[in-house]
């Protein structure tokens, strides 16, 4: 009862009319950032630290992490319009959510990844407003051991979304972890793979390949036929939204999909990608009808919608209970609360009572705002896509080019997103599907990390990795799914050598 | 010709002038600049345009204000690795002289932290336990090479203990494994390291300055000099400007960045961030480097940091 009445006296802070409506503000700009591919939460919120210098610290803070959580609502919306995602974490979306409006149901996509992202993005407050201190500490015991096996685990079991075969996936995992591997290491600071070329130091942004991979990839294969006009047939109001059968498919992956988010938000990283990934691939598992995945699943829409949100919400615990940012994102923000003169730490929460939990209400009130703002904008948005291809096209190339140079203002990479668009065409042709590549990109340093440190840590044994037992967990787990799949491919190729045998006597 | 140049210094400063952070967004340097940018009509006439170049430790961003035209119109924010990069190897300009520092605008020497709950009261404490333990404790830094690294292996030197360091990718991950007990030292920066401590969580048990911190949650910690030990090393931003600015505009900008630094609004923003102001002129800021300088390529040396880092290079 003690946390709903703090609870109670956040809301009657966060509903004061300055605070509302620099929530307001936050979550209309978050939107805008989450739409526009390129400008990413971390520049956003540098852009206006400048002019939140007159506002009050509570109202500032509450629109900055409206800006926070409200870019992960919009991150879908050019995913499933334009296959170019938004943000990173919602390159998945692409898989499903494009296919879904190329079939005349990207009104529904919008509408189950702003419901879903509502309901994970409550999960994920209601785990912040109850268990932030005890789960912050929990956070802590993992450690670069434990990130390696977590980054292990997670290549192998998710390196094979889509596709059908094996070999393509984990080739393109694989180029993703040699890609991410160019550049300034980020642990000894030495340059590699970059043939003495400065720019190349900085490594390839998460979102110059994706853009390209997916964005400009489909601008090309669009290119191949473009005398087409958009075969999208006029979408009635009703058909706007979900149907029936859509939503029943859609609910439990909305709740798996919230849990897991929340959960990978705890670690350091970036969580709100990963986190999608995971959740695509559970509901990839558990869907009844995994064949369609890939060509308009609807679980494939919900499930990582709703885990990045949720994710967010994740995230904001060992920021606020610790003043620890576990990714670029709440770094930013970290840097926000700073210039406010708030120092977020273990004595926040009984220091500044009244702007923690008036922040956690106003993320409540954020999030009711972010469905209302979200639900009329799909009729606006599914508009866009009667645009003869041939106008539209040329539009995202411009849009995606220019998001792809603001975000470190250099002409180089616009050479490398051209580069990639070129490169996911190709690969589209030959039948290799981009997304394990991405996976590589974002787990091999994860993965190179936890090793590199991990083996410092313990004395360079890496068999000192399976005595700690949340590490041998963790790896165990991985171990026995992979038997399990092995077992399964076994059993299959057995029963189908018995059956041919059969036909053949 | 050279009429239309002094009547261009005399009207100095008549656009906006660019303020390159070689740091991505959000980082302290940018947090830094982002302050000045809003201080900075008022006391230099014009606004501060900044744009971030992130890339190769600073190097992408110091190159872009090497290059420029020394008309006052391109600065560059600085800060320690402007000294330590050109130890490391070859870069494609050695900033200490290829730069002009205009100023400096704050200091913060390197704090060694440990976890509270460890048994060590001071640092007598610790060397003795390190001694007779070798090869358990581990120190975490924010990255090969860094000020955190320096002072880390300078301390392990000097102590005569053999401390094997973890890098990590920023101070912050640094301060959460050292949390989690991943590893059992930390050296970062006191900004980072003040919450920990005001909670109880987190010991300090020596500050590598010349002087105690005036943060009175430091006041009772001491330096290495005072237990007997030397270790030295601050971390500090500035703002240089390439070479060869003509003397009008240099005075110019170092009364503005003056006036900047010592407006009250100004420090107390910067002390809200942790860090503590340390205003040096140009020809301070000048011997500063100077000096740290040589002192840093004897300290790199002695410690093998510039050994390990060459080794790897191959």
């Amino acid at each position: 009862m003690d946390i709903l009445n703090l609870l109670l006296q956040g809301v009657s802070v966060s509903i004061l009319p300055a605070n509302l409506l620099s929530c307001i503000i936050g979550v209309l700009i978050g939107t805008l950032v989450g739409v526009l591919p390129g400008i990413d939460t971390v520049s956003a919120i540098a852009l206006l630290l400048p002019f939140s210098y007159g506002m009050d610290s509570t109202a500032a803070l509450i629109m900055f992490a409206g800006i926070y959580y409200g870019s992960k609502y919009g991150g879908s919306t050019t995913s499933i319009l334009l296959n170019v995602p938004g943000e990173a974490a919602s390159v998945v979306t692409c898989l499903d959510g494009y296919p879904m409006g190329q079939k005349g149901r990207a009104g529904a996509a919008l509408a189950i990844s702003a419901i879903g992202s509502f309901i994970a993005g409550t999960i994920g407050l209601i785990g912040l407003t109850l268990l932030a201190p005890p789960l912050a500490q929990a956070a802590l015991a993992f450690g670069p051991p434990e990130y390696f096996s977590l980054s292990l685990v997670g290549l192998i079991l998710l390196s094979k979304l889509t596709g059908t075969s094996t070999l393509k996936s984990a080739l393109m995992a694989v180029i993703g972890i040699m890609l991410s591997t160019i550049g300034l290491d980020s642990l000894s600071g030495i340059s590699r793979f970059t043939f003495g070329i400065d720019e190349l130091d900085r490594g390839f942004d998460l979102s110059i390949i994706a853009m390209g991979l997916f964005g400009i990839g489909e601008i090309l294969t669009a290119m191949t036929h473009a005398d087409a006009k958009p075969d999208i047939p006029s979408v009635k109001f009703r058909d706007l939204y979900p149907t029936k059968e859509e939503w029943q498919r859609s609910i439990t992956p909305m709740f798996r999909g919230g849990i897991v988010g929340f959960l990978v938000g705890l670690l350091p990283g970036p969580a709100a990608t990963i986190s999608s990934f995971i959740s695509y691939g559970l509901e990839k598992r558990y869907s009844k009808h995994p064949e369609e995945f890939g060509h308009g699943a609807i679980e494939g829409v919900a499930g990582p919608e709703a885990a990045n949100n949720s994710a967010i919400s994740a995230t904001m615990i060992p920021l606020l209970s610790l003043g620890l940012p576990f990714c670029g994102a709440t770094a930013i923000l970290l840097s926000g609360f700073m210039i406010h003169g708030i120092t977020p730490g273990p004595s926040l929460i009984t220091e500044r009572p009244e702007l923690f939990w008036g922040l956690i209400a106003s993320m409540y009130i954020g999030n009711v705002l972010l469905l209302i703002i979200n639900l009329p904008l799909i009729g606006v948005f599914v508009q866009l896509l009667k645009t003869p291809l041939n106008f539209l096209m040329p539009l995202v190339a411009v849009v995606t080019l220019t998001g792809a140079y603001s975000i470190n203002n250099s002409m180089f990479d616009l050479i490398w997103v051209i580069f990639f668009g070129i490169l996911g065409f190709l690969l589209q042709r030959a039948g290799f599907e981009p997304s394990p590549l991405i996976i590589g990109l974002v787990l091999g340093p994860e993965l190179e990390r936890g090793l590199t440190q991990g083996l410092i840590i313990c004395n360079g044994n890496i068999w000192t990795f399976i005595t700690r037992p949340l590490a041998a967990t963790i790896l165990s787990l991985g171990f026995i799914v992979i038997l399990y799949n092995f077992v399964t491919w076994f059993t299959k190729f057995n029963n189908k050598r018995k059956e041919l045998d059969a036909n053949r006597s | 010709m050279e009429n239309k140049t002094v009547t261009e210094t005399k009207k100095y400063p008549d656009k906006p002038i660019t303020l390159i952070v070689p740091f991505g967004v959000g980082g302290g340097m940018d947090l830094v600049a982002r302050l000045l940018e809003k201080t900075a009509p008022a006391q230099l006439g014009q606004p501060l345009v900044i744009l971030n170049k992130p890339g190769g430790t600073g190097a992408i961003g110091w190159n872009e204000v090497v290059g420029a035209t020394p008309d006052g119109y391109t600065l560059g924010i600085t800060g320690i690795e402007v000294l330590l990069q050109p130890l490391y190897g070859p870069t494609k300009f050695h900033y200490p002289t290829a730069l002009e520092p205009l100023v400096q605008i704050s200091e913060s020497p390197m704090v060694m932290a440990i976890l509270a709950e460890q048994p060590w009261e001071n640092l007598d404490d610790f060397i003795a336990y390190a001694k007779q333990h070798q090869g358990k404790i581990k120190f975490g830094h924010s990255g090969i090479g860094g000020i955190g690294h320096v002072a880390g292996e300078s301390f392990s030197k000097a102590a005569k203990l053999n401390l094997e360091q973890v890098p990590f990718q920023s101070a912050a991950e640094a301060m959460t494994n050292l949390l989690g007990g991943h590893v059992q030292v930390a050296f970062l920066t006191p900004a980072l390291a003040n919450e920990f401590v005001k909670s109880g969580m987190v010991r300090i048990l020596g500050v590598a300055g010349e002087h105690r911190l005036s943060n009175p949650d430091f006041a009772n910690t001491p330096t290495f000099k005072e237990q007997g030990l030397d270790v030295v090393g601050s971390s500090w931003f500035g703002i240089a400007a390439p070479k060869g600015l003509p003397i009008e505009v240099k005075n110019k900008l170092a009364d503005g960045f003056k006036a900047m630094i010592n407006d009250p609004e100004f420090q107390k923003n910067i002390e809200q961030l942790g860090l503590q102001v340390t205003y040096l002129d140009p020809k301070e800021s000048a011997e500063k480097w100077l000096k740290d300088s040589q002192r840093l390529t004897k300290t790199v040396q002695e410690t093998g940091i510039v050994e390990k880092i060459k080794e790897q290079k191959k």
